[in-house]
């Protein structure tokens, strides 16, 4: 049900770490909006295109994922470029189509689990700090991808039970049983996550 | 955070996933996604802290390329792109909404009250704050003024917000008379 984005290869971008990844994503980013130059900013938006069609992405796929920030952009744009000027309308057509591009491709590129790996990586300064419990990021990710599937399935029967009665299916009668029917198992799991010892009180960790 | 707490975020983010595989109502020639009240629901049934956490949780699966936005959308593109400002806007709008949903309902007010209050705080909360980030982030990134993005970008969604927060207000009503979570602590 929940697929992720990213599609299987060897290219370069591949290859290189998720860290190195993002590091490059954020640089760019920021370098970008740092120029004004066409000089930079359309060579930026070809690479960033070169880079976003050779992931291995099917081409059909790669354009469908494009198309609502694309749509988003160019109303922006339009209006932008009536009410101030074209110049500053392109300018900002190229810088953003860049970062989108490039984004995207670090998204094709990027296995989910390799992410999370990161992420909880990355927390472990605040984790140390105790801030934050860097376990409990997984944990939870682990939870929202098992019990998606089952709450769809709450969403069904309770469509089904509207059906049977001749009633119309309308957010607002949907919604309240939804939630009450999936927050209510919320003692069970939590009893059975600390049955399990998955979440071992700090000390007894070192 | 109890065990509780951090389950009770990942079934409201689970929640939120699945609002956006719902097929959407249609107003008119408008489709109406279930999604866009999930911060207004979560401020207002699971409180700011965890509201708020379940929102981070939504934008981390944003981050590493899960479609769990409505129409199978998600990766980093949607979050670097001129609307990224609405989804870091919903974190802080379920924190806000949480906020005043906390100090102006209690389980002993009278339904009226309770609906009012409700609706204040996914008003404020979930539709000004996001807007704010939103229209913010928007003019940043087009390098236009304020009034534009805000044209462009938000005026057009508003009064559906307006009708989505009724929406919202009464199914968090009914949630709190059913299974009240608002003031257990997080």
């Amino acid at each position: 049900m929940l697929n992720g984005l990213n599609i299987e290869g060897t290219t370069l971008l591949h290859r290189m770490t998720v860290r190195m990844k993002l590091a490059i994503l954020l640089v760019c980013g920021l370098a970008l909006y740092a120029v004004s130059s066409f000089f930079v900013l359309v060579p930026a938006f070809i690479i960033a295109a070169v880079i976003y069609f050779t992931t291995g992405l099917a081409f059909r796929e790669a354009v469908s994922r494009l198309k609502p920030i694309l749509f988003t952009i160019l109303i922006l744009l339009i209006a932008t470029a009536y009410l101030t000027s074209i110049h500053t309308a392109a300018e900002s057509f190229f810088r953003l189509m860049a970062i989108v591009l490039f984004a995207g491709a670090v998204t094709a590129t990027t296995a989910t689990g390799a992410f999370i790996d990161e992420i909880t990586r990355l927390l472990q300064p605040l984790d140390r700090l105790g801030l934050v419990r860097a376990a409990d990021v997984g944990l939870a990710f682990g939870l929202v991808l098992r019990f998606v599937p089952d709450i769809f399935n709450h969403y069904q029967s309770i469509r089904e039970a509207h059906r049977a009665r001749g009633l119309k299916v309308r957010p607002l009668t949907i919604l309240a049983p939804l939630i009450i029917l999936t927050l209510k198992d919320a003692d069970t799991i939590a009893m059975a996550i600390d049955a399990r010892g998955f979440r071992r009180p700090r000390e007894r960790l070192r | 955070m109890t065990t509780r707490d951090l389950v009770l975020i990942a079934l409201f983010t689970a929640i939120i996933v699945v609002l956006g595989l719902i097929p959407p109502v249609t107003l008119g020639a408008v489709p109406i996604t279930a999604q866009s009240m999930g911060v207004m629901l979560a401020g207002c049934i699971i409180g700011a802290k965890r509201g708020a956490l379940a929102y981070v949780l939504v934008i981390l699966m944003v981050a590493i390329g899960l479609p769990v936005l409505s129409g199978g959308r998600g990766g980093l593109a949607i979050l670097a792109g001129p609307t990224g400002g609405y989804i870091i806007g919903w974190v802080v709008g379920a924190y806000v909404t949480g906020i005043l949903a906390e100090r102006l309902v209690s389980e002993r007010q009278t339904g009226g009250r309770q609906i009012a209050g409700f609706l204040l705080a996914s008003v404020i909360g979930g539709i000004g704050i996001v807007h704010l980030f939103g229209v913010a982030w928007l003019a940043f990134h087009t390098k236009s003024n304020l009034g534009v993005a805000f044209m462009v970008g938000s005026a057009p969604f508003i009064p559906f917000d307006l009708l989505k927060a009724c929406i919202a207000t009464l199914a968090a009503r009914a949630v709190l008379a059913g299974y009240p979570l608002l003031h257990a602590r997080a």
